[in-house]
């Protein structure tokens, strides 16, 4: 298999890559590109592979960073656990909005709006629960998650190298989840419902259950990414829940590409770079990510990956 | 008997589309039924399949009440229907259709299982299995030479019989066609006439639905007419098309398809 | 108590209107482009900075002010429309990620060019209107008139000049209008430059009633489209009915329940309706 010689080269070059750049600035920011890529990696198998337009995704993410302070603090588990526990809450909140809205069989469009709906709800809960959330204020998180190491005992992870590797190694699971799912039996299955639904009812397979199982693993995964991003940053907003975030993640993979499950890291990669590169204010980000989601719908609808692609494709075949 | 309708009924507000219908299905047989545009046939296959839901009335399959059941349990049960509007996966070739409607199959043999194909890819060697049952049906339906072809390359008839094929995929006991000759040229129709000469030999119970009187009285055992939604006439197809009633349906609306 | 509900009746009514009106151009731009344009909540929004910026800065008479701010977000519209909203008709995901793009991009130069300190506009009509022990602002009955006279307008144009009747039937069936000689693509830009010129004027008024921010649009869109499916997406006369209760619901049930769920029952309504009446409550009817 060719691609399993790209994908150890790729691998091992981001392994050693902190020894050629042992800039704090340039780890930092890969750590944000490897989150959100989990982020987009995880949107696209709702989105992009079973066609299901989901506006809930930031909800995930920002439910599960809020959720897993909240365990620390008020139940006393341990970070890791309490990261378990954050991913279980929202599999079972995904669970219940997923089932309401697939039980109504709810169209693309209509989906992304009652998605939109709860998402904001969500929002609306976490900036108005005062005393349990701090509000529009938000929280201050000094600790950082524990880590075994043989010999050395247990560690905080604090400097950024080891949160590199961690992002890293998080990103390569959801990697590898997403491209098992949907390269088995589970992601025809995904796949059919994404071009015809009511065929592939009639051909047995269970459309509910199966949009659901996607809708709850993709916001799983987001969950995770949530409880990491949360402590790495050091700081939890409901601004994680906000449709700008959202936004954030329609554009990171239709930018990169829906139709590989690596492709929206890259367009997580592009997006979380740019405004380092080029100094922007939160402003100009929005504007760009806008410009972008324009541009990709109405241009370039395979994103870049896909286009680079198909490009590839035709090449080999001529 | 296979399956059994009794009084199936379905209204669409003010308009009936099918009224108080009653027959039933032998396993082995091919049951053609006949009517014009707007007798309510398409409308009683959906009802059958679990597409829609009925008003009144009993569908009996296999002892079994299904009369509400949702329709990807209905195929699972072994009750398949195909489109007469060919319903197709746009992005995919034609043997890749057939490895989707190989879901219910890979079900069967593996269960709950199957889960264990995420791990492992090829467990129980499913996937080539699976894409060995997809060439042969693909050479059953005479699609062999289309295998490669996306969707958008098919041809109208090849559609068709890409639609039968992912049928067969579902390892049907009862193969429900709606107006699977529709469209089709006289080459295209002897060859759909063939394939399911073929499926009735190995086992497959039919129930053809189609405008053209012709091709079911060639194919089918026995017949049943409608007409503004309700059975008039049932037995063997020159019984039914010598059946007064049936002529007059017909002869009443002097554009009826032959 | 009675009072304060009467009060708050009343002033969700002409709240309501605000939201009915930009219900309004989302209905009509559903019917005819077949898309939901949540991109009409910026253009309230432009529609309410360039009234003030044209009655404060500039110094035209409110009335003339209110006038350029619809002639300035009609054009805006026009070349939204041309440059981006043409290719994404019948196409209602791709309809949302343009909208949103492009709320995101406006909002921000918004942002940019005016800040987020919120601007006010001068008292254009000082003075209350005292009615049964009620005190109504004057400039809020006039917005409330003139919004119900532009909403009536809109309906009677609708049903009974040519233009509005083939806009109708483009919407009832797009390719039998088209094969009666309805310029379909002038039809359809013709109808967003109408719904943005409404969304225009929903902001100029809004701007002599309530302090500017560039997120007004947001908050009003999506009150906007509740209102719209409500009603039953595609009615017309339903769409200001839609943006009344809406607009009543949130002021009496603030009453009772904190001030934060306010938003929270367009977004329940939207939900609820979604769910059980995709066509919303009024549908069959125009």
């Amino acid at each position: 298999m060719k691609h399993a010689i790209w994908i150890a080269v790729v691998a091992t070059a981001l392994c050693v890559l902190p020894l050629a750049f042992n800039s704090d600035v340039v780890l930092t920011i890969l750590v944000f590109s490897y989150l959100q890529g989990m982020l987009a990696v995880s949107f696209n198998l709702i989105f992009g592979f079973t066609g299901q337009l989901s506006m809930f995704h930031a909800a995930a993410f920002g439910i599960a960073a809020y959720a897993t302070h909240l365990f620390m603090q008020h139940l006393g588990v341990a970070y890791w656990s309490a990261m378990v526990l954050a991913a279980a809450l929202v599999a079972a909140v995904s669970v219940v909005v997923g089932a309401i809205c697939f039980r109504f069989r709810l169209r693309e469009f209509y989906f992304a709006v009652v998605t939109l709906a709860f998402s904001e709800m969500a929002r609306l809960a976490v900036l108005n629960w005062n005393s349990l959330t701090n509000g529009s204020l938000g929280i201050n998180l000094q600790e950082k998650p524990p880590f075994w190491l043989p010999g050395t005992g247990i560690v905080r992870l604090e400097s950024t190298l080891a949160w590199y590797y961690l992002s890293l190694v998080a990103l390569g699971v959801t990697l590898l989840f997403c491209w098992r799912m949907v390269h088995s039996w589970m992601g025809r299955c995904f796949a059919a419902i994404r071009m015809n639904d009511e065929l592939g009812d009639t051909l047995g397979i269970n459309v509910f259950r199966y949009k659901l199982t996607a809708f709850v693993a993709g916001n799983m995964m987001a969950a995770v990414a949530g409880s990491l991003y949360a402590y790495f940053l050091g700081s939890l907003e409901p601004g994680f829940l906000s449709i700008d975030q959202s936004l954030g993640i329609v554009a990171m993979v239709l930018l990169g590409g829906r139709s590989v499950v690596a492709a929206p890291v890259v367009g997580a990669f592009v997006l979380t770079t740019l405004p380092h590169l080029i100094h922007f204010s939160a402003e100009i980000r929005s504007i760009v990510y806008g410009a972008i989601l324009i541009f990709t719908i109405l241009v370039m609808p395979q994103g870049i990956f896909g286009s680079l692609w198909q490009i590839m494709r035709r090449r080999h075949a001529a | 008997m296979l399956l059994e309708i009794a009084g199936l009924t379905k209204h669409f507000g003010g308009l009936t589309a099918v009224a108080d219908i009653s027959f039933g299905i032998d396993k082995g047989e091919i049951v053609g039924l006949f009517g014009p545009n707007g007798s309510g046939k398409t409308t009683l296959l959906n009802l059958i399949a679990g597409l829609i839901p009925a008003s009144a009335g009993r569908i009996v399959w296999k002892g079994k009440n299904i009369a509400g059941w949702q329709a990807h349990e209905i195929a699972a049960a072994g009750l398949v229907k195909t489109f007469q509007n060919p319903q197709l996966f746009a992005e995919l070739t034609a043997i890749e259709h057939l490895m989707i409607a190989g879901h219910l199959a890979l079900k069967r043999r593996l269960g709950w299982r199957r889960i264990a194909t995420l791990i492992d890819p090829e467990y129980r060697n499913n996937s080539r299995a699976l894409l060995e049952r997809a060439e042969e049906v693909l050479r059953l339906c005479r699609l062999a030479s289309a295998r490669g072809h996306s969707a958008a390359e098919l041809s109208y008839g090849e559609e068709k019989m890409l639609g039968v094929a992912m049928g067969l995929m579902c390892e049907p006991e009862l193969l429900l066609l709606d107006e699977p000759a529709s469209g089709l040229g006289t080459g295209e129709i002897d060859n759909l006439e063939t394939v399911l000469r073929d499926l009735k030999g190995h086992g497959t119970t039919l129930c053809v639905i189609d405008h053209k009187v012709g091709f079911l009285r060639k194919l089918a055992d026995r017949a049943i007419s409608l007409h503004h939604g309700a059975k008039i006439a049932e037995g063997t197809p020159d019984q039914v098309l010598r059946d007064p009633n049936v002529i007059m349906a017909y002869l009443g609306r002097a554009h009826a398809a032959i | 108590m009675g009072q304060l509900i009467v009060g708050q009746l009343l002033n969700g009514a002409i709240v309501g209107t605000l939201y009915g009106i930009a219900a309004l151009g989302v209905t009509l731009t559903f019917g005819i482009t077949g898309i939901v344009n949540f991109a009409l909540g910026v253009f309230m929004m432009l529609g309410a900075y360039a009234a003030w910026y044209f009655a404060d800065t500039v110094g035209l008479p409110y009335p003339l002010a209110v006038l350029t701010a619809v002639v300035v977000t009609s054009f805006a519209g026009l070349v939204a429309d041309q440059a981006l909203f043409r290719f994404t008709r019948n196409n209602l995901v791709n309809g949302l990620l343009v909208s949103i793009g492009m709320i995101a991009v406006m909002e921000s130069s918004a942002l940019l060019i005016w800040t987020s300190t919120p601007k006010e506009m001068h008292h254009v009509l000082p003075g209350v209107f005292a009615f049964f022990g009620l005190v109504v602002p004057k400039m809020k009955l006039v917005v409330f008139g003139l919004l119900l006279a532009v909403i009536f307008a809109t309906y009677a144009a609708l049903t009974k000049t040519w233009t509005g009747r083939a806009a109708y039937a483009y919407a009832q069936n797009p390719e039998a209008a088209a094969l009666m000689g309805v310029p379909t693509s002038r039809l359809q830009t013709g109808v967003v430059v109408y719904s943005t010129g409404l969304a225009g004027l929903a902001g100029a008024l809004y701007a002599s009633l309530y302090s500017l921010e560039p997120t007004l649009g947001s908050l009003f869109i999506l009150k906007a489209v509740e209102a719209a499916i409500l009603a039953g997406i595609g009615s017309v006369a339903g769409a200001l009915l839609g943006g009344i209760i809406l607009g009543v619901t949130e002021g009496v049930g603030s009453i009772y329940l904190p001030l934060a769920f306010r938003d929270a029952y367009g977004l329940v309504f939207l939900i609820v309706i979604l769910l059980f009446k995709p066509s919303g409550l009024f549908a069959g009817r125009r």
